[in-house]
């Protein structure tokens, strides 16, 4: 221990072990499965929001990862089945998440599909939950007049609203919803597709 | 600084050399052998994961290409009997049958949709429902369950997918059952003389109730955006269609009023008037669509047909069916239809409604079952409740008896 | 099936042998090391007094003192950012925290939002503070330990220039909504450039210093340095090349960095400065000296394989998350191995704890690397991470090592070398008692709200008859509590930065005089 040079090959020697393991193999392994059929690439709308969904944080409180039912209830939440690798084929960068301050969004297309309902939730999160801590996003919105023709008006509840003015949804909000209502994989997936089974030990069945 | 260089000498409290302590030997070896069972354990695990989900995928393909006569026994033989002697008065027979031995165009026909109106066999007259299959079966399982009837009650020949598949495009318009012998006598004569169908007068159409399911109210979120436009659901968000009308105005009711917590129904019921929760229960009571339920909880669907035909006494759970009627289909006015349920919904339900102690009406039946569902029961049931026919529109009969 | 088992058992075996084949080494000696070589850090006649610059005690020699004249200015620059980018980073994660139970606050502006505060604020403490102190901490042991003073300071200098700038592009970039996107790894890859080349010039002085030593011996803070500043250009730049990973792939990348940016950086940074301050300052060696041997290699085997355990029960292969969690596991073992080393001579000198405010601060930090790393194994234990996972529980665990243990050790050695680095005393040594108390109870708060606020968070989420709005709803006060908590240490670190802007000052006035004079 008393040469600066071995002990830093050696140190680097350790490094690239572990990457090897943690980064290279599984790699090799995940690349190898197609991109599960019934998975379709998103288009640039959905791109853009997923843009919005980067840069606004999402992915802070949202994950995007239901797991199996051997180890939560995620399924019996409408969340989905568990995901596994080649769902995720399109996701660059991936957004899986590792905060559920808010539900798990990898289905959130298949069980909200409603765009109306989501400008709301995205203008005013409370107006729908008042139990929600999420953050409002009113910069995503505009308040007018009248709404132009073209221009999707935002439905609060009566008490909400404000008289004699509008809300209308920038493109932004309206690229965000797009790519939030993308999210559904619902599709099958293959039996033989990879994901952590380490909590199938006890089995599913009674 | 140390004028004397002995003094460090003398402040020498430890030997040069210190062996390595016990303990650290002791958990190095432990968590080695632990590090070793684990990774046994996972490696297994991985394995019996991966046989779960073959395994499973094989239970769908066996489904998918089961035998007419397995699928005769799962599908039918409970109501027709597994002779095909029928119940007199309630369920025609199939021994003797004319309709076996027409065209096979028409046993097809009611395959996929389902009969509702009086029907004459035999010389006796039913009048009852006949579900839908169209949308749990496809036109493989169809062809092998035509032909097994007509090889066994009817005069033979085989029907392939390809003329299943001819049929189910003829009538795709079609989204009502036919409406008793009068319909089928118009699509095969040799089924002989039937009752005239009574129309029923037309179901009040509540345009009022339609443009709220389509449009929402005052600009709000559509029934149909989430609910879909047949009322037929989604992953994850229930199915409406054939639900009793007083079911879901009393569920909207619940949702007003918080009784039943819901945070999307809840802002969306709290716009809605008496009168329009009545005209949107009467609405989705009165349509008919195809299921889009499929099993997706991993559940075991064995047990879950177990449980919804027989119930499990050891564990005091009664069968679905006794209460909410043969085929899931409901008892009007508030007893929910259950068959092609959204999986998802039916079992997150039941485990809320499991820890409640109280439905939204305040009864306690449905939750103390509900409580003694184990997780993988209140799977397996949902995913088997998903695999059935949908229940037909409620008709005029059960409306007027409220 | 049977390569990837095959991989896995090979992966643990050499672990295993590694280990095995260390721990004989040690036990019979073949390294002849032994508490001699654990006296390299002092010089004659220092060993046995209390070593404290902000109790006015200790020595200072004229080889010291040209050492230590040739890693001043670099060092001062290096720590003087950090302690900046510390404020503001507190006050990023104080926005933050307080977003969570005033969603309404703050929200007019795009800039404003939760997602950003929070981003800014990792990125602020942990390329900000956490890199520049321990870089800067690094830089100013190494000469000492070696004996020499530092060679080609100016590259430290530049290093630190860049790297600041880099932060601040990138910081700028995040606060835009111009990100990479993924967890630790947020600043464009374009602006990580600038980092990469910051930390290469940074380590360029170290390692020079190292080669041209004038002692024999390593000191084992001198081992950790220096894999350290290997690593993480090495961990950094790979994570960063956009466009080699999608998907499932990218999440293994994404959690083997960072993971490794705690464990083989920011733990080797704090730990070898902690094996450096804590016998220097109470005057004695660690305990067993060829322990730390031990302590360090079997560092670099598990530490460097658990990251993939923030994907348990994901969609990423068995075998890789296993791994992950059986060397979690065996990171007991180098644990135990530091802290027997570190708590035994503490213990063993409890006065000097009493009496030496930095001391306190290391000691105590060296204390929750061992409370994170028992922490962590025990987290990443399958049935107590389904509990734990996707809530704020991780979070706090999070805090217990970048915080209660980095931080802290970053705070004493602070105070340690900056009356060193500058000749002058503290301006305000009572503002460091009102420091260390604010930080330890403020923290106190935080760790423990919400350690039991995310387990009762994860039990909610995993009854499926309770709707999810109760996970949030029973979460507030606990997220309260760590918002007082979280302000209580932002106040500490005001007056850690008081204390050094004061000391800075001092210094420059002094330099000013001896150029008029």
């Amino acid at each position: 221990m008393n040469r600066a040079l071995p002990l830093v090959i050696l140190a680097m020697t350790i490094l690239a072990f572990a990457t090897m393991l943690l980064v290279v193999v599984p790699r090799a392994q995940i690349g190898s499965e197609p991109p599960a059929a019934g998975l379709r690439a998103y288009s640039p709308e959905e791109l853009r929001g997923r843009a919005q969904y980067m840069s606004l944080g999402c992915v802070y409180c949202h994950s995007q990862q239901p797991r199996t039912p051997d180890q939560a209830p995620d399924g019996e939440r409408g969340w989905g089945r568990p995901s596994v690798a080649a769902d995720y084929a399109y996701d660059s960068p991936h957004l899986m998440g590792t905060m559920r301050t808010g539900p798990d969004l990898l289905n959130v297309g298949a069980r909200l599909p409603s765009t109306a309902w989501h400008l709301t939730h995205l203008y005013r999160p409370r107006a729908i939950a008042p139990w929600s801590i999420m953050p409002s996003y009113p910069f995503l919105f505009e308040i007018k007049d009248h709404a132009a023709p073209g221009d999707t008006v935002v439905w609060l509840p009566r008490e909400q609203r404000v008289a004699g003015k509008v809300v209308v949804a920038r493109p932004e909000a309206m690229a965000l919803v797009a790519y939030l209502l993308s999210l559904d994989r619902t599709y099958p997936a293959p039996a033989s597709a990879i994901r952590d089974d380490g909590y199938s030990r006890v089995g599913g069945k009674p | 600084m140390s004028e004397h260089p002995l003094a460090d000498e003398a402040f020498e409290p430890y030997e040069p050399r210190r062996p390595v302590p016990l303990p650290v030997y002791w958990m190095a070896i432990a968590l080695a052998l632990w590090g070793a069972v684990t990774l046994w354990n996972d490696s297994t695990a991985q394995s019996s994961g991966v046989g779960q989900r073959l395994a499973e995928a094989g239970d769908m393909t066996r489904r998918h290409s089961a035998a007419g006569a397995d699928l005769f026994a799962q599908r039918c033989a409970t109501c027709h009997q597994a002779d095909g002697a029928g119940v007199a008065g309630a369920v025609p027979p199939l021994q003797g049958s004319r309709f076996l031995g027409a065209n096979p165009q028409l046993v097809v026909q009611i395959l996929l949709h389902g009969i509702n109106g009086p029907i004459a066999v035999g010389g006796d007259r039913f009048d009852g429902h006949m579900p839908a299959f169209g949308s749990v079966l496809d036109d493989g399982q169809i062809a092998r369950l035509v032909t097994h009837l007509r090889a066994t009650w009817g005069n033979g020949g085989e029907v392939d997918a390809a003329f299943v598949k001819a049929q189910r495009q003829a009538t795709r318009e079609r989204h009502a059952s036919w409406n008793g012998g009068a319909d089928l006598v118009s699509l095969d004569p040799a089924v002989g003389p039937q009752p005239a169908f009574l129309s029923a007068p037309p179901a009040p159409s509540d345009s009022v109730a339609m443009a709220l399911a389509r449009g929402g109210k005052a600009g709000g979120w559509a029934c149909a955006a989430c609910h879909g436009a047949a009322g037929e659901g989604r992953s994850g968000v229930p199915r409406l269609a054939g639900l009793p009308a007083d079911y879901i105005a009393q569920a909207l009711l619940a949702f007003s009023t918080g009784t039943r917590a819901s945070d999307i129904m809840g802002p969306i019921a709290r716009q809605l008037d008496g009168p329009e929760r009545v005209g949107l229960g009467r609405l989705y009571a009165t349509m008919a669509s195809a299921s889009r339920a499929r099993p997706e909880l991993d559940g075991d669907l064995a047990r879950g047909a177990t449980l919804a035909l027989q119930g499990d006494d050891r564990r005091d759970v009664p069968s679905c069916f006794s209460c909410h009627g043969p085929s899931g289909f409901g008892v009007a006015p508030i007893v929910p239809a259950i068959a092609a349920q959204q999986p998802a919904y039916t079992a997150g339900r039941l485990a809320a409604l499991g820890r409640h102690g109280k439905d939204d009406a305040g009864a306690a039946v449905m939750p103390s079952v509900a409580a003694r569902l184990s997780d993988a029961d209140r799977r397996a049931v949902a995913d088997y409740l998903a695999t059935l026919p949908p229940s037909p529109a409620i008709d005029t009969d059960t409306k007027d008896a409220r | 099936m049977l390569t990837i088992g095959l991989f896995l058992a090979i992966s643990f075996l050499v672990s295993l042998a590694g280990l095995t084949a260390l721990i004989w080494a040690v036990s019979t000696d073949q390294f002849s090391f032994g508490q001699k070589q654990a006296r390299i850090i002092f010089i004659e006649g220092e060993e046995g007094h209390l070593d404290d610059p902000t109790a006015g005690g200790g020595s200072r020699d004229l080889e010291r003192a040209s050492i230590d004249r040739t890693t001043a200015w670099p060092v001062s620059l290096f720590l003087g950012a950090a302690v900046v980018w510390l404020v503001i980073g507190s006050f990023f994660g104080l926005i933050a925290s307080l977003k969570l139970h005033l969603p309404d606050w703050l929200d007019e502006n795009a800039v404003l939002t939760f997602g950003r505060m929070r981003t800014l604020h990792l990125t602020m403490v942990i390329y900000g503070w956490l890199s520049l102190g321990g870089i800067g901490t690094a830089t100013w042991i190494t000469p000492r330990i070696f004996h020499s003073p530092l060679r080609s300071p100016r590259f430290a200098t530049w290093g630190a220039i860049i790297w600041n700038a880099g932060l601040i592009a990138g910081c700028v970039a995040i606060a835009t909504g111009w990100t990479d996107g993924e967890e630790w790894l947020e600043i464009p890859w374009q602006i990580d450039g600038l980092l990469a080349l910051g930390g290469g010039l940074a380590v360029v002085p170290v390692l020079r210093t190292a080669f041209g030593r004038s002692v024999d011996h390593i000191y084992v803070s001198g081992w950790y340095f220096l894999a350290a500043l290997c690593w993480f250009p090495a961990l950094f730049i790979i994570a960063n090349i956009p466009g080699l990973f999608v998907g499932a792939e990218q999440a293994t990348v994404n959690w083997w960095f960072a993971h490794n940016v705690l464990g083989l950086w920011l733990t080797p940074l704090g730990l070898g400065a902690a094996y450096y301050f804590i016998p220097k300052i109470i005057g004695k060696p660690v305990y067993s000296y060829s322990l730390s041997l031990i302590g360090f290699w079997a560092l670099a085997l598990f530490y460097s394989q658990v990251g993939i355990h923030h994907l348990i029960g994901g969609p990423v292969p068995t075998w890789v998350v296993t791994l992950s969690v059986v060397q979690s596991v065996m990171m007991v073992v180098p644990v135990l191995a530091v802290a027997i080393n570190q708590h035994v001579v503490v213990a063993r000198n409890l006065w000097a704890f009493r009496a030496s405010l930095p001391l306190r601060f290391i000691s105590l930090g060296a204390m929750m690397y061992t409370l994170a790393s028992v922490e962590g194994s025990l987290e990443a234990l399958r049935s107590i991470n389904t509990v734990t996972h996707f809530t704020q529980f991780t979070i706090a665990h999070a805090h217990l090592g970048a915080y209660g243990f980095a931080s802290f050790i970053l705070f004493g050695s602070i105070y340690y070398m900056m009356p060193r680095i500058t000749g002058r005393a503290w301006p305000w040594p009572g503002l460091i008692t009102v420091h260390f108390w604010s930080v330890l109870a403020g923290f106190a708060v935080y760790f423990v709200a919400l350690t039991i606020g995310g387990w009762l968070q994860g039990e909610a989420m995993l009854d499926a008859g309770r709707p999810f709005a109760q996970s949030v709803i029973l979460l507030k006060p606990y997220l309260e509590a760590r918002s007082i908590g979280g302000a209580v240490m932002t106040l500490g670190h005001i007056l850690l930065a008081v204390n050094v802007a004061g000391i800075l000052a001092r210094s420059a006035a002094d330099a000013r005089k001896g150029e008029t004079a």
